[in-house]
């Protein structure tokens, strides 16, 4: 196994004025469980795009598991151990949840028959969604849908998670339930990128975060560290970041 | 073990004790009950006149059609307006290959491979748009596909061509055997899109129909689904076209190519729902129950359908079947996975 699973190398990607990456180079070791925060705009969500494959740097190289994958689409990366969520959830709103699931199984992870049974049932259960199973998933909740949203992921195989905003908008009790999945994901050595804007859920369940603004990353390291570094003080005057972390 | 009875066998979870099986409350007496319906059509010849087998054969034409379309527009998000390009080029297939001296209803499969083959070309231009221009653009395909062939005098140019070879059956006999063709046809193609919808592609198109970028982020290969959708289309809708030639004894490019074709497809698979198997075959009923009971009153027929189809758009954006089948969880065709587990389920059987 390589030493590092995700590897971006000087990447850079811009909207018209709007920079989102800047020359940014950043790894991920194989089991790691990074955080990601930064304020809104920083380009948080631009970049799990980029490396699952729904947008292009306009220059860079994204590496997976020693392999070039720029030219991959999304479908291939998943297939190649790239699971992402949406930061705002994208159920398969006319199938099941079990069938929501199943199209990761099958496609994601290239299981057949009972086999893609089983390993859709086993994310559903992880996520919690077992007495949900035959509901259609346009009927569900947010936080069911922030559920499926992770149970999906699960269940194509990834080797790399990439968790944008699960916990937004949830209750305490609702974010502690995903932070002991996210954990239990980082047990078995699953690669995990978060990103959160409630910081106090990350800090239990990474072990590096890393702070994005304006496409570059201004800190990197220790959670608690990066939280009390200066720069990132700064990014975050007066919003509610700032006030969390201080808690 | 039945054929339906095996392709709706429940299979395991190990270790769960649920079970996972196909379709909510809807069972192989559905199927059943469709077999005995091919059954009966089949033997309609011998019950009722000549004059309404014919409207039959338009009723499987526009059904066949309108199941390729709902493939294509209902599941893999291509709103094709130009699927009479496949329809045409069935037609035209025929009078080639029965002005070469083949019998025409024999064609029929011909004409369809024909049509597959032609549109894998046509799939690799016409992919490389989306949405409202990707409509357009099939369009413009169809209409191209109409200059080409009103310009190839051999076969008629703009006028059209008859259809040799048929002057030799007895005129029961020909509308006998047009009959069980298109009986044929559109049971081929309703069976092929039940067992394709209940593959694991199947999965996929629904995945795709509901959300295409979440479809590709859980890993479907959404352009090659999307293409075995499109060359599958045209192989139905060339059949049809086939058909058409060999009933109607002669193919009009006009006629054949018409864009008209695309408007009743649309309706028809609007009213009954778009993404399920059986809205299409309502639709089809109700067009052409509502043709046969108001044509005669010109303008008001226009006016009813149009109302029809504004109606059903406001008040069952899925459609008649669509509504149906997602309040009473019911299918006729059982595409759906249903998990059945060893406690009561939240939407399984009522305990
Ligand atoms: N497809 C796009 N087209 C144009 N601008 C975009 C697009 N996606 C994101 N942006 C812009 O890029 C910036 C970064 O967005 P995003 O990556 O979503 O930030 P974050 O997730 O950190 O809040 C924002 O200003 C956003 O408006
Ligand atoms: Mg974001």
């Amino acid at each position: 196994m390589p030493a590092t699973l995700l590897e971006l190398v000087r990447i850079s990607k811009r909207f018209g004025g709007v920079v989102v990456a800047h020359d940014l180079s950043l790894s991920v070791e194989p089991g790691a469980a990074v955080g990601l925060v930064g304020p809104n705009g920083a380009g948080k969500t631009s970049l799990f795009s980029m490396v699952a494959g729904d947008l292009r740097p306009d220059a860079g190289t994204i590496s997976f598991d020693g392999a070039v994958v720029n030219r991959l689409g999304p479908a291939a990366r998943c297939r190649l151990g790239i699971g992402r969520t949406y930061q705002v959830p994208k159920p398969f709103e006319r199938m099941t949840v079990f069938e929501n699931a199943l199209v990761a199984a099958q496609q994601g992870a290239g299981a057949r028959g009972q086999d893609s049974h089983h390993r859709a049932f086993a994310s559903l259960e992880r996520c919690n969604l077992i007495d949900k199973v035959n509901r259609e998933a346009g009927s569900l909740g947010l936080l069911d849908r922030k559920r499926l949203e992770l149970a999906r992921a699960l269940a194509s195989g990834p080797r790399l998670v990439l968790l944008d905003e699960v916990a937004g908008g949830l209750t305490q009790p609702e974010v502690r339930e995903l932070v002991d999945i996210v954990r239990s994901l980082r047990a078995e050595g699953t690669a995990v990128v978060w990103i959160e804007h409630v910081v106090r859920a990350l800090v239990g369940a990474v072990d590096r975060l890393l702070c994005l603004a304006a496409g570059v990353v201004i800190a990197d390291g220790d959670p608690v560290r990066v939280l009390d570094d200066p720069a990132v003080r700064e990014v975050y005057l007066g919003t509610e970041l700032a006030i969390e972390g201080t808690v | 073990m039945s054929a339906a009875g095996e392709l709706l066998a429940p299979s395991a979870i190990d270790g769960t004790g649920f079970t996972v099986r196909r379709a909510a409350r809807s069972s192989g007496w559905l199927l059943g009950f469709a077999a005995a319906l091919v059954v009966l059509l089949a033997f309609m010849p011998a019950l009722v006149s000549h004059g309404d087998t014919s409207l039959l054969v338009n009723v499987f034409v526009l059904l066949t059609i309108s199941t390729m379309w709902n493939l294509l527009a209902g599941y893999a998000g291509l709103v094709s307006i130009g699927q009479q390009a496949f329809i045409g080029l069935g037609a035209y297939s025929v009078v080639v290959a029965a002005i070469n001296g083949m019998e025409p209803f024999t064609v029929i499969p011909v004409a369809a491979v024909v049509c597959g083959v032609i549109s894998i070309p046509v799939a690799a231009l016409v992919f490389r748009t989306r949405g409202g221009y990707f409509a357009i653009a099939t369009w413009v395909v169809a209409s191209a596909a109409q200059l080409v062939i009103s310009s190839i005098t051999s076969i008629g140019g703009g006028t059209g061509h008859p259809v040799p070879g048929l002057s030799s059956l007895a005129p029961g006999e020909f509308a006998n055997i047009s009959y069980w063709s298109a009986l044929a046809v559109v049971v081929v193609a309703l069976a092929a899109t039940y067992l394709l919808l209940r593959s694991r592609l199947g999965l996929v198109l629904a995945a795709v129909r509901d959300n295409e970028d979440a479809a590709r982020a859980a890993g479907t290969r959404v352009t090659l689904a999307r293409g075995v959708v499109f060359v599958l289309a045209a192989i139905g809708c060339g059949a049809a076209g086939a058909l058409l030639a060999v009933t109607q004894l002669q193919v009009e490019p006009v006629a054949a190519f018409s864009v008209q074709w695309s408007a009743e497809i649309i309706f028809v698979t609007l009213i009954g729902g778009m993404g399920t198997i059986e809205g299409p075959i309502l639709g089809t009923v109700i067009y052409f129950v509502l043709q046969q009971n108001l044509a005669q009153h010109g303008a008001w027929y226009l006016i009813i359908v149009g109302t029809v189809a504004v109606a059903v758009a406001i008040w069952f954006p899925r459609g008649l079947w669509g509504t149906v089948t997602r309040r009473l969880r019911f299918e006729f065709f059982p595409v759906r996975y249903q998990v059945v587990g060893p406690r009561p389920q939240d939407s399984g059987s009522p305990t």
